[in-house]
Parts: structure tokens; sequence; C-alpha cells
């Protein structure tokens, strides 16, 4: 990471994912075209699956940053690694809350057992809930060192868990289902790459910004430091 | 020439699941403990949900599995208290005992453990909760459940490590452990359905058991890839 | 509005709404980083005025 100008980098992501998100919010809503079975209802799906992609990339990210603080043990790398696996929580509630508006709207319930998406991000919540408790139990090297390991291990669990329960389902419904329609026009498909960098974009905008304030709480720490044994 | 006669691998993760298995043979502590708690388990369900008069028996495979699921963070959770127990961790943890045949051996006593409440477990269930004989189908539920034992083993070996040193082990242990079992839920349950819960289909049978060891085959990977890294250096 | 639409209102405002409220966790965040900092920046103007004064006493 450079030192020099971070300010300036998190300026050009921000500005990126704000008109980003300003097109594809437009995009959405006046452009793409309505979907034939699900109506209007189906608009949720761009930023519904947008986010839930960003989720997994941020546990992808704190688990590639796992891995790499274990090679190196440098405390750097368990800094972006437990601040990607918070966004990546705070992204899959999301994914959860919409997906159960979804579902309502589809279906006329607030929670469905047969979306596969919806069950495999409740259950990566659950996985990631215990990712913080297991940092707590913990202190110094070894917090960083177990979070590093369990970092692996839950990303490890995410696509278990989710063809376990695709698994399961398909015996009961045999037909191959995507609740998005697999077959997209054009005109849909480009709103959801859209959709999908804006989230992206959000995710590196976060990152930085909580990266920032680690260093910055870091080095004020420091300081503190300096001045009390001084006096 | 002196050469320092130094025992082979196997030879040493016999020589520890031994010790942990005798340990175990002598005080039968853990195991009566855990096949209780599946009795208990089970009986909970039955109040729970079948207090109605319903037919459970397309639910035996999920009581199974619940039940084995729960005992099994009952049985992690006990893998390393006898060296808890007799103050012995910090000198097997220095002792020049390769950490790979450590964890094996605890994976191994894990997959013992289990096995024993099986035994008990299994025909348990199928008198309580299954109209109709099981009798033909026990061998693939036997099969079923070596395959999941592996991969709950393997999980339970290597999240015990890092539950190891923690203030509040108890709770720790159960979080960590069971969303990441969810699958194994899943697919076991899935499979003994498929075959003792009424209906009879070998596909989805089939379907599931490769599952569990894909499942096992990952998180041996992942165990392999990192159990170096769960011990202090 | 159809009912439809509202739910998608909804979604498209959780989402808003999560956005704000991480922002209001920032501020918080800053505002105590404020705090600190002047705090440390007090701390180290008074040691900087208190190496001037008593020195050139103690010296014989």
């Amino acid at each position: 990471m450079t030192e020099a100008r971070p300010g300036r980098r998190l300026a050009v992501t921000g500005a990126a994912t704000a008109a980003l998100t300003a097109l594809a919010v437009y995009g959405v809503f006046f452009v793409a075209p309505e979907d034939a079975d699900q109506g209007i209802i189906q608009k949720i799906f761009y930023f519904h699956v947008a986010i839930a992609v960003g989720s997994l990339l941020a546990f992808a990210v704190a688990c590639i940053y796992g891995i790499r603080y274990l090679r190196s043990r440098d405390e750097r790398h368990d800094e972006v690694s437990s601040t990607a696996v918070g966004i990546g929580v705070g992204f899959a509630v999301l994914v959860v809350i919409t997906g159960s508006i979804w579902a309502k709207a589809s279906w006329g319930t607030w929670w469905v057992w047969t979306d596969p998406r919806l069950v495999t991000f409740l259950v990566v919540l659950l996985l990631y809930a215990a990712y913080f408790v297991l940092r707590s139990s913990a202190e110094g090297e070894r917090r960083m060192r177990y979070s590093a390991i369990y970092s692996i291990a839950a990303f490890a669990s995410v696509p278990l868990s989710f063809y376990s329960v695709r698994v399961a389902r398909s015996f009961v419904h045999p037909v191959v289902f995507t609740s998005s329609g697999a077959n997209m026009p054009n005109t849909m498909l480009i709103w959801f790459a859209v959709s999908q960098l804006a989230v992206i974009g959000a995710f590196l905008t976060i990152m930085q910004v909580e990266l920032l304030q680690r260093r910055a709480d870091k080095a004020l720490r420091r300081v503190k430091l300096r001045l009390e044994t001084s006096s | 020439m002196i050469a320092a006669a130094r025992p082979a691998w196997g030879r040493q993760l016999r020589a520890l699941l031994l010790k942990d298995l005798r340990l175990e043979l002598r005080t039968r502590d853990t195991a009566v403990a855990m096949v209780l708690f599946a009795v208990l388990a089970m009986l909970i369900f039955q109040f729970a949900f079948g207090n109605r008069g319903d037919d459970l028996t397309p639910y035996a495979g999920g009581i199974l599995w619940a039940t084995l699921s729960l005992t099994a963070v009952l049985g992690v959770g006990r893998s390393w208290v006898p060296e808890r127990e007799q103050g012995v961790l910090d000198g097997i943890l220095s002792a020049p005992v390769p950490r790979l045949v450590l964890m094996a051996s605890k994976t191994g006593a894990i997959y013992a453990y289990l096995l024993a409440v099986e035994i008990v477990a299994v025909p348990l269930v199928a008198i309580f909760f299954v109209r109709g004989s099981v009798a033909g189908d026990l061998g693939l539920i036997a099969l079923t459940c070596l395959l999941a034992n592996l991969g709950i083993a393997i999980l339970g070996s290597l999240y015990a490590c890092l539950a190891l040193f923690a203030r509040a082990r108890e709770l720790l242990l159960p979080v960590l452990f069971l969303p990441s079992l969810l699958p194994v839920v899943i697919a076991a349950a899935g499979a003994v359905n498929a075959v003792a819960g009424g209906t009879n289909d070998l596909s989805e049978y089939r379907g599931y058991s490769l599952f569990l060891a894909v499942y096992a085959v990952i998180f041996g990977l992942v165990a392999y890839a990192t159990y170096d890294h769960v011990f202090d250096d | 509005m159809s009912t439809g639409a509202q739910y998608v209102v909804a979604a498209y405002g959780v989402v808003l709404f999560g956005l704000l409220m991480y922002v209001v966790v920032l501020g918080l965040r800053t505002a105590r980083l404020a705090r600190e900092a002047e705090l440390l920046a007090r701390l180290a103007e008074r040691e900087g005025d208190g190496d001037r004064s008593p020195e050139p006493a103690a010296m014989p």
C-alpha cells in the first residue's frame, strides 16, 4: 500500500462508486425492462445479487489475507483480513434483509427455506459471527493466528453450505432453477454488471475508510504512549 | 555409531490414539455421558415434535443427525481433556511428536467416540421413530455414519485446538463448530432419510454420500494446510 | 404505487439506510479520534512549555 496519498486513492474510489451507484439506480429503474414473470419485484435482484457477490468477495479477500498473514505474520495482513470480514458481514445482513423482502413480495412469507442463496447467507452470518467471537476470545499473536485460520475454514464452509442446500433441494424439485432467470436479455445483464461494479466499488471504498481509521487510531495510540512515558 | 531410533509416524499415531482410547476405556466417562446425552436429545425431539401422535418416520434421519451433531459438540469439547486434566498439555505440545500426528490422533479419538455413540443411537432411533423395519438399510446407514464421522472429526479436531486456550471454551466451541457442521447435518440426514424414511431412493443416497465425501476431503485439505499454525511456536 | 413497487422501494430503502447508519458510525469514530487528538495536543503543548522554564534553574 503506498504511503503517499491514500486520501487521493480513497477520493477516486469513492467518487467512482458514487457515480456507478447513481448510474445503476437510474438504469435499473428507468432503462431496464420489467421482468415478464415477476414484474417490478425482480428489480430487487439487481442490488440483492450484487451485494451477495460483494459479500463473498469480501470473505474471499479475508481468506486470502488470512493465508498471507500465516505466511508473513505481518500484522497489517490481519488488519485487512478482519476488516474484510466485518464488511462481508455487513453486506450479508443486507442480503438477508433484502432477500426476506423479496420472499415476502414473491411468496407472501418473510422467509423461505427453499431458496439456497437466502439460506446460505443466514449460515454465512452465523459462520462469521463466530469469527468475531473467536477473535474476542484470544489476544495478541494468538488472536491474529486463530482469526486467520478460521477465515480460511469459514470460507471453505461457504460453498459447502450453498451446495448442501442446493443438493437437498434438487431432490425435491428436480428442475434446474435460478430465481432470476438463466437467460437474461442483455438489456438486463448490463445493469446487473453496473450494479455489481458499484457494490465492488463500495467494498473498496469502505475498506479504505476502515483501514485509514485504524491507522489513525494506532498512530494516536503511539503518540499517547510516547507522551505518557516521557512525562 | 549411535543411531537414535525414532519411531515411525504410524507407530506414534497408534501410541497416542491408544493412550486416549485406553484412558477412555478405563474410566468410560466420556462415552457413557455422550450416549446418555444422545438418548436425552432423542427424548427432547420426541416430546417437542411427536406428542401430536404424528408418525415421525420421515424425520428419523433428521432426528438421528441432530442428536449426533449435538453429541459431537460434547465429544469434540472433551478431546483435549485427558491432557488438560493430567496437566501434561505443555509437555505434549513440546514433545518431539510431529504436530500432524498429534492432530490425527485427536481426529481418530473423536471418530471413535462418534462410532461408539452411533452404535447405540442408530438402533434407538430405528426403534423409537421408524415404523417399519430398517434391518435391510442398516448397512447403508452405517456407511453414512462412517463417511460423516470423518468430516465431523476433522472439523472438530481443528476447532478444538482453536478453542483450547479460550476462557469460555464450552461456549466458543459450539459457536465455532456448529455453523461449519450444518452441511454435514443436511447431507447425512438426507442420506439416512433417503433409505429409511419411508421411501428408498438410492440415487438420492448416492448424491448425499458423495457430498459427505467431498466435505471430508475439503476440510481435510484445510486442516492439512493450517494444522501447523494452530499450535504456538 | 403497486404493492410490488412498495417492496422494491423498501428493499432499496434498507440498503440506503444501512449505508447512512454506517456514515453515522464513521462520524462517531471520527469524533472520538478528534477528541483524543485534541487531548494529546494539549498534553504535548504542556510538555513543551514545561521543558522551557524550570531547566535553567536546575543547572549549577
